[in-house]
């Protein structure tokens, strides 16, 4: 009797844990969102994984709930007949929490941790400054699903190493600052590297309050416009304001650290961007440009965000923040790096396409619609979120790290170039394949535009889709639908065609395409070889050109397998012991990873990914 | 006399010359034959021809490219110097580079004075391409001066 009731209840939980225990990685045990960041396959990930399920079941009837109480009962039967059919698809819908974040830290200048229901004190000091840092990067990473951004990090360490060493720490930075009879002494320099450490390697550390994924952290550098458009006016509680020479000096530092550092070990996180201000030519800041090319050189993974103007920025790995109010207050600090996004619902472009032509239908039109439901259903989203935050459960809009209303409703495509594909359009910087991008992307936009509130803003963006894009190739042939890959492209050219060459690259993500992508879009530009310091400058000279605003430059760094050796290049051979038997780290869209943790199915997506060598055989 | 160049396919190369982002032109028709070839099929003659194509390339990657660089086509220097000129007339601040199966540049008289880098050598297998430490291909760069150098070692980079 008991073994009928528990086996009809249970059973499927203690084989979900068995086929976990027999999959040959974390991602490709994972059924339900094989995420990039969980390196682990152990226990607390088998937990997190097994009630993912019920986790979705909840959510979709908190929605259908909402949705019948704003608009109808049909219109929630709908949202579930979308999912179901997978024409639609709503991110982590695998927890209860908002998606991404990008946070200002001004709150924890005054209260510490004490908002986000910690013990900790504001911080006094740079030690206490670091210590509190890392736990409250775990701690708002706790109530969200996705990344969490901190644009000030570096900012506000400058004024913490300033406080207690002086403003002029960096003209002392080779000087031994520790005090006489110390054991190890340490100069500036050593110091401030051991901060570093202390911060990015524990921050690394796959959290076991999150399922033992890591946090998603993510940071941003700025150049000279853009230090002064986000933190003009901005004030330190001691009334002091922030320092453009001494920042600079250590995110340059930063950077030059956190290159070096990921030869010891694949470092992840921070996912790290390079804020850059065009004036539609030429790079403004020469000194930062020609940096972020010389890192690029020296083989440093990062990405780079340009814009004509300092009221965007990208601070969420592509996340891409029109800003409404770029000034400072007392209460919230600097008003343009709080930003993210409350949820994304991602629209299958190759089923829309593909069901409208067997309709008969025009396809923007089928665009307007699903945008139409998609903006009701992410309302009745928001009213969730809301409702949250009502009863007081969002601690950390509470502690005002962020607020509702500085956050988007995303709305996210995949499946865009199969959907070209399939009406035989080349996929190249083509009249053809642009008109499509604009059939398509801008009516997305403009009901975007015009659904904004006082208190709502909708964005569009081209999703990483990490493993949905595996999904909708799976669920895709199973409909019958026409398929060209396994994995939907997550860029706007195909990642295997390797008659794409670079240059194409960044005029297919430049200004004709990505002008109505307001939520954003990335470039992984694959390369076998580094490139050197003036060809970078020039490929960042053809971004500004071509209009593409947020791009990285990926070229696979080697692991050793046997003796630990990381090289930046992609090597058959490790150089140290000659081992053959190797492992490579790459981009899984954003986050840095070694190839054999990704899902099984992103793998083999990898293994197809060109690399522009340039090799031309004569 | 030959006729024409022809090209079959062109990309955007980073590593065939050193330091410039290049608009490499496959010249098919190759008079050189090397034994062991990685493309035996460019011996052939095929493709379209290159002057008819190159104002449509050149518009296409205006302000992108820093070099133009010819993989081949030394079996017509008459030619080869109409391009060259017709490049530089277009962009003078652009590169020209052309690899040549040749051991010498007597063949490219005509275009020479137009080229900013030249590769020469037959491909010997035992030898290796530019990569390989033993080859006996070279690559020169001209230099401000006028003098040529030879900067073959640039390929040779081993990397850690």
């Amino acid at each position: 009797m008991y073994t009928e009731k528990y086996n009809g209840q249970y059973r499927k939980y203690v084989n979900f844990i068995k086929r976990y225990r027999a999959a040959s990685n974390a991602a490709t045990g994972s059924e339900v969102d094989s995420n990039a960041n969980v390196e682990n396959k152990n226990i607390a990930t088998c937990s997190g994984e097994l009630c993912k399920r019920e986790k979705i079941g909840c959510n979709r009837l908190l929605m259908m709930d909402k949705i019948t109480e704003m608009f109808n009962p049909e219109l929630a039967e709908e949202y579930i007949r979308q999912l179901e059919s997978h024409e639609l698809y709503k991110h982590d819908e695998t927890s209860i929490y908002p998606y991404c974040v990008s946070i200002t830290m001004y709150p924890f200048l005054f209260s510490g941790l004490k908002g986000l229901g910690g013990m900790a004190a504001a911080p006094k000091n740079l030690d206490s400054f670091c210590g509190s840092f890392i736990n409250m990067v775990f701690a708002v990473a706790a109530q969200f699903a996705g990344a969490v951004s901190t644009p000030e990090f570096l900012m506000y360490m400058d004024y913490f190493i300033r406080k207690d060493y002086g403003d002029d720490y960096t003209e002392r930075w080779d000087e031994t600052v520790t005090a006489p009879g110390v054991l190890r002494q340490r100069t500036m320099k050593d110091l401030v590297h051991d901060k570093f450490q202390q911060i990015v390697y524990s921050i690394n550390q796959p959290a076991a309050a999150r399922d033992f994924q890591s946090v998603f952290w993510n940071i941003a550098y700025f150049d000279q416009p853009y230090f002064h458009g986000m933190f003009d006016n901005f004030v330190f509680p001691d009334d002091s304001e922030p320092c453009w020479e001494t920042l600079s000096f250590l995110q340059k530092d930063f950077m030059k650290w956190f290159n070096a550092e990921r030869l010891k070990e694949i470092l992840t996180f921070p996912v790290e961007t390079v804020n850059l201000l065009n004036d539609g030519h030429e790079y403004v800041d020469k000194e930062w440009a020609d940096f972020a090319a010389e890192m690029y050189a020296e083989g440093h993974s990062f990405f780079t965000y340009t814009s004509d103007s300092v009221d965007s920025l990208a601070s969420c790995c592509r996340l891409r923040n029109e800003m409404q109010d770029n000034s400072f207050s007392y209460t919230l600090g600097a008003g343009g790096v709080s930003t993210g996004s409350k949820g994304v619902m991602t629209i299958n472009i190759n089923r829309l396409v593909q069901n409208a032509v067997r309709d008969g239908a025009d396809i923007s039109e089928r665009v307007r619609e699903q945008v139409e439901k998609v903006h009701k259903y992410l309302l009745a989203y928001n009213a969730i979120v809301e409702d949250s935050f009502n009863s007081g459960l969002l601690g950390v809009y509470n502690a005002g790290y962020i607020s509702l209303d500085k956050q988007y409703l995303t709305i996210g495509i995949n499946g865009f170039v199969e959907g070209a594909e399939f009406l035989g359009i080349d996929i190249s910087p083509n009249d053809r394949y642009f008109e499509y991008g604009k059939m398509i992307l801008e009516p997305i936009y403009a009901a975007n535009r015009a659904a904004k509130t006082d208190s709502i803003m909708f964005n569009t963006e081209f999703v990483p889709a990490e493993n949905l894009g595996v999904k909708n190739a799976k669920w895709d042939a199973e409909a019958g639908y026409v398929v060209p890959r396994p994995c939907y492209n997550s860029y706007f050219y195909k990642v295997e065609d390797a008659t794409c060459n670079l240059l194409d690259k960044f005029v297919l993500h430049g200004k004709l395409m990505t002008q109505y992508l307001d939520g954003g879009s990335a470039l992984h530009a694959n390369l076998d070889e580094h490139l050197t310091k003036e060809q970078y400058q020039k490929i960042m000279e053809v971004a500004v050109q071509t209009g593409c605003p947020y791009f990285t430059f990926n070229v696979p760094n080697t692991i050793c397998n046997d003796c630990g050796y990381i090289s930046k290049h992609k090597l058959d051979r490790c150089p140290k012991c000659g081992s053959e038997n190797l492992d490579y780290a790459t981009r899984i869209i954003g986050y840095l990873k070694r190839v054999s943790r990704f899902s099984e199915a992103r793998q083999e997506e990898a293994a197809k990914r060109f690399y522009d060598d340039g090799q031309i055989k004569v | 006399m030959m006729g024409r160049l022809k090209f079959d396919g062109y990309d955007i190369v980073m590593q065939e010359v050193p330091g410039e982002i290049s608009l490499a032109l496959n010249i098919t028709g190759c008079p050189h034959h090397c034994p062991g070839c990685h493309s035996p099929y460019m011996w052939e003659d095929r493709g379209e021809f290159v002057a008819d194509k190159l104002p449509e390339l050149l518009e296409r990657y205006k302000g992108m490219i820093t070099c133009v660089c010819f993989m081949g086509g030394d079996q017509n220097d008459q030619d080869l110097a109409h391009m060259c000129g017709y490049i530089k007339t277009t962009d003078p601040m652009i590169k020209l580079a052309i690899y040549i199966g040749a051991p010498t540049v007597r063949a490219i008289s005509g275009s020479f004075p137009f080229f900013d880098y030249i590769k020469i050598g037959p491909y010997i297998a035992e030898r290796g391409g530019l990569d390989s430490p033993t080859t006996n291909q070279r690559m020169y760069k001209k230099q401000p001066d006028g003098h040529w150098e030879d900067i073959t070692s640039a390929f040779q980079r081993s990397y850690k």
